[in-house]
Order: C-alpha cells, then structure tokens, then sequence
C-alpha cells in the first residue's frame, strides 16, 4: 500500500440534483500543516471539508484520515473521527438555549469525563483564553458574530482535535479580530502541532498564515503552492483571483 | 377525467403519508437502540421533565375540573328525572377515565408541550446546531431525542393521572352546586362502581398517547427544510399528525381491550 497523507482526497467527486461541483479532486494534507481553501462563492469549498467528518456523502473517490478510508464510513462510524477532526462551521451553531459557558462545557462533559461543575470551570477557563471572559454567561443571540465564531472555536477545540477545519473564520470579522484568530490559528499548529484546513477569502490572513494554499476551480485543485509563489504565479486564472479583477479568463457560474 | 386529476392527488398524498410514517418508524427504531445500552444523559432527562411538566400542569388542570364538571351537567337532566343520584358519579367517572381525561389531556398536550418541541427542534435544524453536535461527536438521537421522548411520556402520564383527580373533583364540585348532591354520595357513587380497570384503561392508552405525541414532534423537528417557513409547517403538520394517531390509537386500544 502507498504511503497516505495525514489527510487525502483522492479524485473526489459530487454532484447536487447532476449539477456537479467537484470533479475529480486530489488534495494531500500533511500532519500539522496549515493548509487554506480559496476559491470563489459555490465552487465546494465548505463541500469539501464537510466530506471529511462525513456531514455529505461523496459520489466518487476516496477520503483518507491518518491512513483510514473514511468516505465509506456510516453516520455511528463517523463520530471516533469527529472527536479527532474538529469542525468550526460558517455559522457558529452555538446551541442558543445556552450560554457561552454551557455550550463550551457540553462537550467537556459528554467526551472529557468531567462532571458538570468541572466542566462549567473549565468552559469558563477555555472561554477566558478566546477573551469572552465577560460574556461567559451570555446566550448566543446576545453576542456579535466574531464573538460567537470565537466561542464556537474554542468550543470546537474541547475535543482536544488533531485536525481542525475551519470554515471562513474570519469572515465579518473587524481586523483585530481577524489577526487574533490568524494568532490562535498558527499557535495551534505550532505549539500542538495541529493540522489545520482553513477556508477564506480573507488575503492578509492567507499571507500571513497559510503553509500552502490549494485553490480551487472547476472542482478541482487548480493551484496549490505557498502563498507567496500563489501570489507570483503567472497563472491567469489564479492572477484574476488574487488581484480580484472582475473581467478575466476565470468562468464564474451564475455571473 | 373527474377522476384522473384527483387520483393523482391522492395518489401522492398517500405517498407522502407513507414517507411520513416510514420516516417516524425509522425514528422509533433509531430511539430504541439509542436505549440500548441505557446510556441516558440524566441532566437533559430532569430539565425536560421539568419544563414539559411546568408548562403542562396549569392547564391541564383547569382543563380537566371542567371536563369533569360538564360530564355532571351532561347527565344532569337524566340523573334527575330518574332520581338516580348515586350514579352521577359513575357516569362521570367512567367517561372521565377511560375517554375524556386521556384524550382531552393528550390533545392539549400535544398542542402545547409537542409543538413547542417541534418548533424548537426544527429551529436548531435549520440552523445548524444539530449538525453542530454532530461535529462535537454527540449524537442528537441520544442527546436530544431520547431524552424528549422519555419526559413526554412520564409527563403525560403523570399529568393524565393528575387530570384524572382533578376531574374527579370537578365533577364533585358541579355535582354539589348544580344538583344538590353531598359530597358522601358522590365519593360513594365513584368508589362503588369505577374499577381500577377503568383507571388503568386510560393509563395505559395516555403512555400510548404520550409516545405518538413524542415520536411525531420530534421527527417532525429533525426533518425541517427551509428556513423559518418550515418550521411553521412542521409544527403545523406535527400537530395534526399527533391528533390523527391519537384519535387511532385510542379507537385500536378500546376496541381491542372490549
Ligand atoms: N446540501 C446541499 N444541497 C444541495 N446543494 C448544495 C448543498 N451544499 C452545497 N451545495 C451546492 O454546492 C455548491 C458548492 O457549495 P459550497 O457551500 O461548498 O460553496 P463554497 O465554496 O463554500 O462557497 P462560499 O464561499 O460562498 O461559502 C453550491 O453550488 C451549493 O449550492
Ligand atoms: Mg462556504
């Protein structure tokens, strides 16, 4: 058997109601790397990570985590992966009959054996280090956007995961914000050696984070390089997408 | 031609009904196993019993002193005429245990604490936070689900069992002001001719009520599609859903423990 990536998609693909959006995708992700998914609106990059801990089924291919095949998995397979591979979604899906603290310490409880009070300390704790200090014992409806992704971060990371995916973090964010997340992104991999797949449209975060960046276009990995040979290459496609020109030889469905 | 179209109509109908209850079936299976091992988270267990039961009581309690004071007035006319006094209560007894209580109960059951769970459930599909426990690996059967399931049943027997004193009371109270007769005469009139049959009847046919109006609210909840106008619909269908089977089932016990 060929030696696998920490994470692989091999020639994955989908299709909704025959309209397919990945077509045949490879990607190979390795351990504790910090990958970001780029790509214009509906060309699969939330699809893609949701393959992953088995939120869509795929058409085709293969799926590949830490040398175990995970597409053909059920939904009661999925869940040793999920506590592995974390999910922050687009929206936080913060459970709003909550509080923050509630929702931080649901998981503890159910995963970490903690018993409630235990956890709550702990949520509270968690809560502290995504500067919601304050907020602990608000419910989600009270809270900003970037406030309830940063709680839905730290949420998420109560799994103590080995892969996280996260979906446009930082999207609607003020800039402080953003930078803080791009911080916690790039201490997750480096002092827990974390492996993270980031999808965003956020560039300053992309430069300034990102391993590598896989762009992605016709439902395939069109480019996939560092950020700063991404940003020199000659492509044309990957030159319209970075410079954001409106007009080029990119076909944008929908437009 | 008249009858092409509305085939077809009916036809579909039928189909989506089937789908429905395939959909619920496949629910109650999934609910079953998540029971076996028991492993019941007790917190989500308490907080439901809690609020489906608060929510419950007032109402139904005023529900059933009038439903049981108007089964006295119903009978009123006849009781007088033939002089039968002591069997005012039985009259009311029986009615108020084997048919009203539970059913008048279910219902208001069903409207109130089934469709808030709907509306509820549906909210948090449409919005994700299933699929966020999902991705915390909790599995909304077991977390979710089964615990709701669980406190509609012991509620609704609970509150059935209340209800049915309560009625008892009322048709005590009614029968005192109304017509004239002593308290003495009517705890006699119940305690001579009401059997434990007639109690257990409508307890069992409440747990049967409670599991329609559980299975059904939830499922509709979890299988929400678009948006806040699903869940209007959802709820809307759920309730009359749980009135539908429980009209069913309450015909299906009777008949079948004639
Ligand atoms: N559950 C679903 N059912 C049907 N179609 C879907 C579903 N999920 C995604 N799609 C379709 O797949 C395509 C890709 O969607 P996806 O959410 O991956 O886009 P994206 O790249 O994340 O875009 P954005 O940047 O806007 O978030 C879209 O055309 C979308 O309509
Ligand atoms: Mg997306």
């Amino acid at each position: 058997m060929t030696a696998r990536a920490f994470v692989e998609f091999i020639g994955v693909e989908k299709a909704f109601a025959g309209k397919p959006v990945l077509r045949g995708m490879d990607l190979a992700i390795g351990k504790g790397e910090i990958l970001y998914i780029i790509g214009t609106s509906g060309v699969g990059k939330s699809v893609t990570i949701k393959h992953l801990v088995g939120f869509l089924p795929i058409d085709r291919g293969e799926i590949w985590f830490d040398g175990q095949r995970v597409d053909q998995l059920d939904e009661r397979g999925f869940y040793p992966v999920r506590r592995r591979v974390g999910m922050v979604f687009q929206n936080a899906t913060l459970f709003d009959a909550m509080t923050l603290t509630e929702n931080v310490a649901l998981p503890l409880r159910k995963h970490q054996g903690l018993g409630w009070k235990a956890a709550l300390a702990d949520a509270r704790r968690r809560l502290a280090q995504v500067y919601l200090a304050d907020f602990a014992d608000r419910y989600p409806a009270e809270l900003s956007d970037g406030m309830r992704k940063r709680a839905a971060i730290a949420r998420t990371l109560t799994l103590a995961p080995e892969v996280v995916l996260f979906d446009e973090p930082t999207t609607g964010l003020d800039p402080v914000n953003a930078r803080r997340i791009d911080r916690l992104i790039r201490e997750l991999s480096r002092t827990l050696g974390v492996t993270a797949v980031v999808v965003s449209h956020d560039l300053p975060s992309i430069m300034s984070v990102a391993d590598r960046v896989a762009f992605l276009y016709q439902g395939r990995v069109h480019a996939l390089a560092t950020p700063a040979a991404l940003a020199a290459s000659a492509d044309p496609i990957v030159q319209q997408f970075i410079a954001g020109r409106s007009s080029g030889p990119m076909e944008t469905p929908g437009f | 031609m008249i009858g092409e179209r509305t085939l077809t109509l009916l036809g579909a109908r039928a189909i989506a009904v089937t789908r429905e209850v395939g959909g619920i079936a496949l629910m109650t299976g999934q609910v079953l196993r998540a029971l076996l091992p028991p492993r019941l988270d007790g917190r989500e267990l308490v907080r439901n019993l809690h609020r489906m039961g608060n929510r419950s009581l007032p109402i139904v309690a005023l529900t059933a002193f009038f439903a049981g004071g108007l089964m006295v007035v119903q009978s009123a006319p006849f009781v007088k005429r033939l002089g039968a006094t002591s069997l005012a209560g039985w009259a009311a007894g029986y009615a108020v245990l084997r048919e009203i209580g539970p059913i008048l109960i279910g219902l208001m059951f069903s409207g109130r604490v089934g469709a808030n769970n709907t509306a509820e459930l549906g909210t948090m599909t449409v919005t994700e936070q299933l699929d966020g426990l999902r991705a915390l690996a909790i599995d909304p059967i077991r977390y979710l689900i089964v615990p709701r399931v669980l406190a509609m049943l012991i509620m609704l027997t609970a509150l059935t069992i209340i209800g049915d004193l309560v009625a008892l009371v009322g048709a005590a109270v009614v029968a005192y002001l109304v017509l004239d007769i002593d308290w003495r005469t009517m705890y006699f009139s119940f305690a001579d001719n009401l059997t434990p049959h007639d109690f257990f009847h409508g307890v069992y046919k409440s747990v049967a009520f409670g599991a329609a109006i559980a299975l059904t609210s939830c499922y509709f909840g979890v299988t929400v599609k678009g948006g806040a106008v699903g869940v209007g619909r959802a709820v809307n269908a759920a309730v009359v859903a749980a009135a539908v089977s429980i009209m069913l089932l309450d015909f299906f016990i009777t008949y079948a423990t004639a």
